[in-house]
């Protein structure tokens, strides 16, 4: 009992034998080790006397005035489900109207699925024009601003940049270059801390 | 905690339900004043309900709290260093009434007189050591102790590396032992 075989144990192993996760090979050296075993039975004594003190609660009404200093969100959209919905069912008459509106609403929703069943061929020519009709706008588009961009002074400047593939290629990858640090610049300002519970900060 | 965070009173009021011993009981024992324990303790469950949003679920929720509740404690010590336990009351009470309200009360889990009065004396005894430790070993014991968390939990909740709460525990351990010592002779 008295012989000890190694260092002292240490504040962690301890703990760990506290826990019942010594382990084994210091274990023999706590069994061999006065003084670490007195250490670790007054350490036991103490946790355990600790662990009996009594139970506390706070006074009558805590619960209460912690929520009457609490802002109990109420969702928006909750709030006002429920307040249309007791506008509406609050007289014979509105409750009238409201079964008035949904029937218009669904009488207009079938109708219109049915006359769109009826009507295919109808339905695809009105498509085809519309497709077309796109098309030829955004065309117009394109051309009106290709020859307003060729009309500008600078334009002439810009196209000697771009004159040979080799300028050209350089000019994009500066582009490429800057667009690339724009997106890591913007990365690391929009960043979100990641330090361990920090947010329990406030 | 979803339903509380999707704002309903009723998980509110059981979060309290379920936190306000723990939290109160660790405010208490660190301020040593009921009164003053009272109102940190509604600070805390103020600011954790009210900043609910913030509260990130791969986080334990009670991590979280004691967290709060210890900073509370802490900034206060710190604000006004109190260092000795008035088992009499607040040392900020002025009246006898006001020492009687805010006396700490000491109950006992025994049922015969004699070991009631024994429990009473060893509980008293030990919360006035406890009072008597630093704040940081303070946390870490009534953490450890009383409210039965993990290490790694503490070290979480104070901030702290694993082997330092280790190290506080064992010190606030055996400054308890050589303050209980003279019950012994």
């Amino acid at each position: 009992m008295t012989r000890s075989s190694g260092p002292h144990l240490s504040p962690d192993q301890f703990e760990a034998w506290l826990i019942g996760e010594l382990a084994p090979e210091l274990q023999q050296h706590l069994e061999e080790c006065q003084a670490c075993l007195e250490q670790a039975r007054a350490d036991r004594e103490i946790a355990d006397q600790i662990a009996l003190l009594p139970l506390m609660s706070p006074g009558e009404g805590f619960a209460d005035r912690v929520m009457a200093a609490v802002a109990v969100p109420d969702p928006f959209a909750i709030r006002s489900l429920q307040a249309t919905r007791r506008r509406l069912f609050a007289t014979p008459k509105s409750l009238a109207f409201a079964a008035s509106l949904a029937l218009l609403l669904l009488g207009s929703m079938a109708g219109s699925i049915a006359w769109t069943l009826t009507h295919q061929e109808t339905m695809a020519s009105i498509g085809t024009w519309l497709l077309s009709q796109g098309g030829q706008a955004a065309w117009l588009g394109v051309r009106g601003i290709a020859s307003n961009f060729i009309e500008q002074p600078w334009y002439d400047g810009i196209r000697s940049l771009v004159e040979t593939p080799a300028r050209l290629a350089l000019i994009s990858a500066l582009a490429s270059l800057a667009y690339l640090g724009g997106v890591f610049a913007l990365r690391r300002l929009l960043a979100v801390p990641t330090q361990q519970v920090a947010h329990a900060g406030i | 905690m979803l339903w509380a965070r999707s704002g309903q009173e009723a998980a509110y009021r059981e979060l309290v339900r379920r936190y306000e011993r723990p939290i109160f009981a660790l405010l208490f024992r660190m301020v040593r004043d009921r009164e003053l324990a009272e109102d940190l303790a509604q600070e805390t469950f103020v600011k954790a309900l009210n900043a609910i949003d913030s509260y990130r679920p791969e986080f334990k929720f009670s991590s979280w709290i004691f967290k709060i509740a210890n900073n509370a404690a802490i900034d206060h010590l710190r604000r006004r260093e109190l260092d000795t336990l008035s088992l009499d009351g607040s040392p900020h009470a002025e009246t006898p009434e006001a020492m009687q309200a805010t006396a700490l009360q000491i109950g006992a889990r025994q049922e015969s007189p004699l070991d009631t009065v024994e429990a009473k004396e060893l509980g008293t005894a030990i919360e006035a050591a406890i009072g008597t430790l630093r704040p940081e070993y303070r946390s870490c014991i009534l953490l450890r102790h009383v409210e039965g968390r993990a290490y790694e939990e503490i070290a979480e909740i104070l901030n702290l590396p694993l082997g330092t709460v280790k190290t506080y525990i064992h010190r606030a351990r055996n400054e308890l032992r050589l303050s209980l010592a003279h019950l012994k002779e």
